[in-house]
């Protein structure tokens, strides 16, 4: 299964505060043992939501709100991707990365095409594949 | 410039473990990724399993802890992103906007760092980065995600 393991803000995060060299080194020895035990699909880091907005839907109209937003605990720093056996595995993971502070993270189930069932026609899984491999040629 | 689009469900992390999203909805939705990917602008999407079958890990204090979902006050955690690459964070506004979301849902627009958009001296602390990214991506063959290298 893949799972993506969401990075929470920080006050510093928000405040686009870049972590320590240290810490830098280090998070880059863990991605690196991430690839190379096949667990790492991608990871990325995103600039603050100062930068951002929030595009809300009601009907036909679309509102746009400008950044930054309030609740930094809700607000995301950035990701991985991962391809795990169990979200146990993911969690046996993160108790080896290099994070200090308050940080927090979510561990979340991606969804495959296999958890939507018969519901889920051959056609439309079909149209669903050839997307994601258009997607995957790109690179 | 690639973004980040999360869609935020807005209903207060409530949906229960093994709740599937509505058919019809995902049919809609799979129209709107097949325009995406005809602008050339995709680079990759998913759906999440909502927060109630997820899990929680605090560093606090320097102590690991984790906690099983549903989570109170959960509303603002995405149930699913699409990953595009654009020439602008308005073109990026433009496609949220275009997106077939029901009303209460809300789409954030966040920008990725780019290697280039680091100092100097985070840069050479995370040489190496970039290439690992791409061989990540390689792992995962038959189902294998995309991310574009700096």
């Amino acid at each position: 299964m893949r799972c993506m393991v969401i990075v929470k803000a920080t006050p510093d995060s928000e405040a686009g505060v870049m972590p320590g060299k240290q810490l830098l080194t280090e998070m880059g020895k863990f991605n690196e043992e991430l690839v190379k035990a096949g667990i790492m699909l991608a990871g990325e880091g995103l600039h603050p939501s100062s930068k951002g907005v929030r595009v809300r839907f009601s009907g036909n109209r679309r509102t746009v709100i400008d950044g930054p937003f309030a609740e930094t605990k809700e607000l995301i720093a950035g990701f991985w991707l991962w391809q795990v056996q169990s979200l146990e595995e993911a969690v046996e993971w993160l108790k080896r990365a290099p994070f200090d502070g308050d940080t927090e993270i979510e561990v979340r189930q991606v969804f495959e095409a296999d958890d939507f069932g018969a519901e889920f026609t051959p056609e439309l899984r079909e149209q669903e594949e050839r997307l994601r491999a258009q997607v995957a040629a790109k690179s | 410039m690639r973004f980040m689009m999360w869609m935020i469900p807005g209903n207060g992390g409530s949906v229960a473990p093994g709740n599937m999203p509505d058919l019809d909805g995902v049919i809609a939705m799979m129209k709107y990724n097949q325009a995406l990917w005809q602008a050339g602008v995709l680079l990759a999407l998913d759906g999440l399993h909502p927060p109630s079958m997820g899990a929680r890990v605090s560093f606090a204090d320097g102590r690991f802890m984790v906690a099983d979902g549903p989570f109170a006050g959960a509303k603002d955690m995405p149930s699913g992103y699409w990953m595009i690459d654009v020439a602008s964070r308005d073109e990026a506004i433009a496609w949220a906007s275009r997106c077939p979301a029901s009303a209460g849902e809300a789409i954030e627009v966040r920008q990725v760092q780019e290697f280039t958009d680091f100092p100097a001296d985070v840069r050479q602390a995370l040489t190496g980065h970039a290439d690992m990214q791409v061989q990540g991506a390689r792992q995962d063959e038959p189902r294998r995600h995309l991310i574009a290298t700096p």
